[in-house]
């Protein structure tokens, strides 16, 4: 298995490579221009021109790009145009901590409330339980999320004011102690956690009951039921163990959400993550942020392919790398 | 306990574990520890976006200049006079016009400057500043800040947005200023501006105010650094207030600065501007409390506030925005083929343009939209600046049937499918605009009826902002409605200059000479108020030609909770007076 990843590491850094070359030319080639800001009455005309030039844009693009090459190869990605010129890899692990704090937490309640919706709906099929359960994750599956973050605000921060509207703390959570601060991040988390899990939990939901209704049906359920075990055990033990393989994989394709970050949600609850410095990056058009998210997702998205697939080496013998 | 329990305990402990440690890599730096509810004594103002820099020499939002308006120290006071629309400036015992006595006058006691002269000749101001004056740090504001901070913002590697300020300088006129001879500083309290050419006092005093820079701090820092430099994030200044805390893309938080002599610390004790960049979240965080004022709130907002939440209200600011349907005047195509012009086959007339305006029901759109915060606009001249503003302008009113006759009399017939036509060619055109602006969508459709009605097909297409800049810039759209936000100094050439070259913001190509000569006229006259005459004229040419359909003035409205006192909002600005200010319940909480 270790040549295997090995192999599968080596390959995807000239594929990374590749993605990133394709992504320095691509918005090269889009319109607009990292320095249009500064292209309106009052500013002088030499100011977007001196921009330009201090951003190294009035190189021809092949110059660019060598210059470019040799400063990642170094491990620089340079400075955001957009951003005050912070470095860009300081700007990714300011963002980056937001982002986890948000996807571990939603990642844990998707897997924890679909696996139990998905079994209950599996043991129960066809059932007015599963039925129930089924028209409402399906209701909550096809909610577009931004819609359903403004409903739970305007429901549980505007007429029931039980939760903050948006924020990642209260004014002055500071003298609050550690703890209380903690607790305040955490109140400020329940809504839009349960924005994304809620609509995340509802699909995986569908993945473990198709899964689990395969799995039921298979001669060893059969077997374990003939033996006289109780139907705890053989649901919990010999069908849901069998039935979590496919969803062993999900869990790797998630690892790149859990870096990109839900931009609506960063946007409607204020959150200062991932998803917000890649969207505005591109309005403002911030060639080497842009680039280094790109870099930073694409690895993300390559290893989490990995992680799936040696995931499911690792839960299912069968299968040889 | 049992193993699997066991198992899922310390799964769980871990779990709070990772949220706890990357909760806490969030932390807010530098935030003061606070006493009772830090909510009564904090203003919170909900912002779009972060600022880009707290530094006066690169900071280019209007976030950034807000808040580096707090923590600077500025040379003169400015204030707005709401009776006139002129800017009056003040220094400690001087002003350019008798102070007005209205509500939110600016004390002179912010200035450093003790007093100004300008030379007979107009080539040269002198101020004497205050000898009492700190930066924070306790060294002296001295007449060197304000010309290390001039060599800062003239230098072209810093590219700082302000350096137009200097065009008037000795060796501007040669493309750089001579820094040496042009900011001549005998002593520590006495600043001496020179200028190539004769510059009217009101130009001289708003072109030399620039925010000074405390030179000790910043002089080692090399030019190319300037942006990147760590001390952008712990400015030094000497203002109301001081930064106490910086969470990028979270909150600026000022606290206020007790040492402050320019003119006093701030009356709310924190003021915290939190980054929330979506509307419908910063109106709701308004209706609940969470934030104390949100700017440029829909109008098709005001009664749910209200309703909502009494104690918001709305408060309004002077015109200073408008919107206005762009035509290309002349032939954009051609002119880039050829570098010739010749007038757009269909926009290139001015009765036709005459026509349009009268086809479309501006009223309409502001009954629709805008309602009391909107009125029809003439030419780019804001009615708030009272002293230029021509009110005996009669607008072009919505009359379709009138539009229609003068659209025949210049040959646009109806053709069989009743679209307009002139040989051979159809009035048929692309309108084009920014996506995502609600008013201009609105705007967009009621003109595509109303051009519909007289036998014009008018398409409608949104493009994405960055696009639509480039495209209009490149003069590549036929038609397109766009907005203009007005400087409080009148200087139209940059948008109706003849040189297409020259005038980057001439999208139209509109082309006359007389605009300009009167522009240059009025620039010259050394007291203000003498240009009134041009500025007439100026706009009564605009109204006949037509170069755009000027739309409407926006009055721009923000939502305020009522526990801010002494708020006094104009056209220069939200939080014009804001170190004025005070909060309700801790109204006695001044430091």
């Amino acid at each position: 298995m270790a040549t295997y990843i090995l192999r599968r590491l080596l390959i995807a850094v000239p594929l990374v490579f590749g993605v990133l070359t394709l992504t320095f030319f691509i918005i090269r080639l889009a319109p607009g221009d990292p320095a249009a800001f500064f292209i309106q009455p009052g500013i002088s005309p030499n100011v977007a021109e001196q921009i330009r030039q201090q951003y190294g844009l009035n190189d021809p693009l092949p110059v660019q790009y060598v210059k470019w090459l040799g400063n990642v190869l170094h491990g620089d990605f340079g400075r955001s145009f957009s951003r005050a010129q912070q470095p860009v890899l300081d700007v990714i692990s300011e963002a980056l901590p937001v982002t986890m704090t948000i996807a571990v937490l939603t990642l844990v309640a998707n897997f924890v409330f679909g696996i139990v919706i998905g079994v209950i709906s599996a043991v129960r099929q066809n059932g007015f339980l599963d039925r129930f359960l089924t028209v409402t994750a399906l209701f909550f599956y096809s909610m577009p999320e931004f819609w359903f973050a403004l409903m739970m605000i305007i429901l549980f921060a505007l007429k029931l004011p039980l939760f903050p509207v948006s924020g990642l703390n209260e004014v002055g959570a500071e003298s609050y102690g550690p703890f209380g601060f903690f607790l305040d991040r955490i109140w400020h988390l329940a809504l839009p956690v349960t924005v994304l899990s809620i609509n995340g939990a509802a699909g995986i939901a569908r993945y473990v009951r198709g899964s689990m209704l395969e799995v039921v049906r298979q001669d060893y359920i059969r077997t374990a039921r003939a033996k006289g075990l109780s139907e705890r055990v053989v649901i919990m033990k010999h069908a849901l163990r069998n039935a979590m393989l496919p969803v062993v994989t999900l869990m790797g394709s998630s690892l790149p959400f859990i870096f990109s970050g839900a931009l609506f949600i960063e946007v409607i609850f204020a959150f200062p993550g991932m998803g917000r410095v890649t969207v505005e990056a591109i309005f403002a058009r911030d060639y080497p942020l842009i680039i280094a998210n790109t870099f930073v997702s694409g690895t993300l998205i390559v290893l989490g392919n990995l992680l799936a697939d040696v995931l499911y080496a690792v839960v299912d013998p069968r299968i040889k790398l | 306990m049992k193993p699997n329990k066991l198992r899922l305990f310390c799964s769980l402990l871990f779990l709070l574990a990772t949220v706890g440690m990357l909760s806490s890599c969030g932390k807010p730096k530098g935030g003061q520890k606070l006493s009772g509810s830090a909510r009564d004594t904090t203003l919170v103002v909900a912002m779009l976006g972060d600022a880009d820099y707290l530094n006066p020499v690169i900071g280019s939002s209007v976030t950034s200049a807000n808040i580096s308006g707090l923590i600077y120290p500025s040379l003169l006071q400015s204030e707005f006079d709401t009776s006139t629309g002129l800017l009056n400036y003040l220094a400690l015992e001087k002003s350019l016009r008798p102070v007005t006595n209205a509500e939110g006058a600016r004390s002179p006691r912010g200035a450093l400057a003790k007093s100004w002269s300008m030379a007979p000749d107009h080539r040269s101001i002198t101020y004497i500043l205050r000898s009492d004056a700190r930066w924070e740090d306790g060294k002296p504001i001295v007449a060197g800040d304000f010309k290390f901070a001039y060599r800062m913002y003239g230098n072209p590697v810093i590219a700082s947005p302000r350096q137009q300020y200097l065009a008037e300088l000795l060796g501007a006129e040669k493309g750089a200023v001579d820094f040496d001879r042009a900011i001549e500083t005998p002593n520590d309290t006495t600043l001496v501006f020179r200028f190539y050419k004769p510059v009217p006092e009101h130009l001289a005093l708003f072109h030399t105010s620039l925010t000074p820079l405390p030179g000790h701090v910043w002089k080692e820092v090399k030019p190319q650094e300037f942006r990147e430099s760590r001390i952008n994030m712990r400015p030094v200044g000497s203002g109301p207030y001081r930064l106490a805390g910086w969470s990028r893309q979270q909150e600026v938080t000022l606290s206020s600065n007790p040492s402050c002599v320019l003119p006093k610390p701030g009356n709310i004790r924190r003021i915290m501007f939190r980054v929330v960049p979506d509307y419908t979240v910063r109106l709701t965080q308004l209706q609940t409390g969470a934030v104390d004022v949100v700017e440029n709130v829909k109008p098709e907002d005001f009664g749910a506030i209200r309703k909502a939440n009494p104690a918001i209200e709305v408060r309004t600011v002077g015109l200073r925005v408008f919107d206005y349907v762009g035509w290309s005047n002349i032939d954009h195509d051609w002119y880039h083929k050829t570098g010739k012009i010749r007038p757009h086959p269909i926009f290139g007339s001015p009765a036709v343009r005459v026509a349009l305006t009268h086809a479309i029901d501006r009223e309409s759109i502001i009954d629709g939209y805008l309602g009391s915060y909107g009125t029809i606009c003439n030419t780019d001249i804001s009615p708030s600046l009272k002293w230029a503003y021509d009110d005996t302008i009669k607008p072009h009113g919505y009359d379709p049937a009138l539009a229609a006759k003068m659209l025949e009399r210049e040959g646009w017939i109806p053709g069989p499918d009743g679209i307009r036509q002139k040989d051979g060619r159809k009035f048929s055109f692309t309108l084009y605009t920014n996506a995502g602006n609600d008013r201009r969508n609105y705007a967009c459709v009621v003109i595509q009826q109303n051009l519909r009605e007289i036998g014009i097909d008018c398409r409608i297409e949104m493009q994405e902002s960055n696009v639509f800049f480039e495209n209009l810039q490149s003069r590549k759209l036929d038609a397109w409605m766009a907005g203009w936000s007005i400087g409080l100094e009148i200087d139209p050439l940059d948008v109706w200059g003849s040189d297409l070259d020259k005038s980057r913001f001439n999208f139209t190509g509109y082309r006359n000479p007389r605009i300009e000569q009167l522009s240059e006229l009025a620039k010259s006259k050394m007291r203000i108020e003498d240009a009134r005459p041009y500025w007439v004229e100026y706009q009564q040419i605009l109204h006949r030609d037509q170069p755009v359909t000027f739309l409407y003035w926006i009055r721009e409205t923000h939502g305020f909770n009522r526990r801010i006192l002494g708020s006094v909002l104009n056209i220069s600005g939200t939080f014009y007076n804001i170190d004025d200010w005070t909060l309700k319940p801790s109204a006695n909480a001044v430091p």
